[in-house]
This record gives structure tokens, sequence and C-alpha cells, in this order.
């Protein structure tokens, strides 16, 4: 919630008003009690879509569109942000781990001899229960980054 | 198992491993590695103009690889 100030009042116009100090007022809907209960049973429901349907692809295009329009809406309060220091550079070490395997497999064919990533998650993928938890895992990144 | 299967497994578990890794040194007491979070929300903020690049870039990728590996 933000306040304005007195009418007439120009002490401070030349402050910037950023988002990151606004304080919002929590909703009671807005907690993790709340949330993770609806995430799972969203999960629960996309993990017995079976690959390749046309119901998991309304199902998943559906769910990441809500998030999207969430995320782009402005509806959620949002965490504050921090810049990130020099210390960022660590994370190009498990990108470029990942990034010269998935591009090596993916311009040799994905073949099963050398697969890409998806190819060897596609197996695992066909259990109701594994799809479901990786299906929570995304939703409840989406919605972390809807709150970014 | 060929070597060469064998390899790109190994290859996927250990970037897997190093993301792991790499998150839990910054969840450290004063690391000054920025967690994974950090680094998607300050990727999030780049706008051009009014239009928020960043937020629809991060949703879109992370959009398409739900349906990349749950739809298809």
């Amino acid at each position: 919630m933000s306040f304005p100030g007195p009418t007439g009042a120009s002490d401070n116009r030349g402050m910037d008003q950023s988002r990151e100090i606004t304080v919002e007022v929590p909703r009671a809907w807005d907690r993790p009690i709340v949330t993770m209960p609806v995430l799972v049973f969203l999960s629960l429901v996309g993990g017995q879509l079976p690959s390749f349907s046309t119901r998991a692809n309304l199902y998943t295009i559906s769910l990441g569109g809500a998030m999207i329009w969430l995320g782009l809406s402005n509806r959620l309060p949002r965490r504050p942000t921090v810049t990130p220091g020099r210390g960022t550079i660590w994370w190009l070490i498990p990108v470029a781990v990942f990034g010269v395997f998935e591009g090596s497999t993916f311009l040799l064919g994905s073949t099963p001899e050398f697969p890409t990533f998806s190819k060897l998650a596609d197996p695992l993928l066909e259990d109701e229960l594994v799809r479901s938890a990786v299906y929570l895992g995304w939703l409840s990144a989406f919605w972390g980054l809807v709150r970014r | 198992m060929s070597l060469m299967r064998a390899l790109a497994i190994g290859g996927f578990v250990v970037a897997i491993a190093l993301f792991c890794a790499v998150e839990v040194a910054a969840r450290r007491e004063g690391s000054k590695i920025p967690r994974l979070g950090d680094v998607c929300a300050y990727v999030m903020r780049y706008e051009v103009g009014r239009l928020p690049v960043g937020r629809i870039g991060v949703f879109g990728l992370w959009w398409w690889m739900g349906w990349h590996f749950l739809a298809r």
C-alpha cells in the first residue's frame, strides 16, 4: 500500500518512488498454506495427463498463460530485488556444462546412443507420480518467478 | 550401455550437481554468490522503454520448458 502525500506538497518530487520500497498489504490467501495445496492439486491433475495428448498441451499452455498473466499484470506483490555482484559468474559453470552437453547431443541428432536431456527424461516422465512431482516443481518455480 | 550414452548421462548429472552446489554455496551465511532466484529477478528487471523484456523472456522460457517436458 502506498500513501499519497499531502496535497500541494512538493519537497520530495525528486525522489525515486521505486516499487521495491512500496509496502504491500498481505492478502489472506497469499500464504504458502493456501497456495501450496492449490499447486499440489494442479500438479496431481497435470500428472494424470499423458504426454503428446491434446489435454496435456491445453492444460500446460493454460496454466503457463495464467501464470504469465499474473506475473505481468502487477496484481500480486513482489519480493524486493537485490543487484547481484561479481559472484554471479559462478552460475556460468553449471550453465556452461549443461549447455555443452545439451548442444552437442542436439547437434548430433539426439540418438539413443547420445541423447538430449529431454530424451533422457521422457521415460521417467511416463510415471504419473514422477510427472506430478515435476509438475509441482515447474509450477512452484513459476509461482516464485511471478512474485519476483 | 555404450560409452557415449554414459558420457551424456554423466554430463547432465554433473551439470545438475553443479547447479545444486552453487545454490548451496549461495545460501551460506555471508556468501558473495547470489541465489538463482536473485539472478532471475535481476534479469527480469530489464526493460526496453516500458516493455518488461526481462520478465517476458524469463516467463516465456519457463513456460516453454514446462510445455516441452510435460506436454510433448
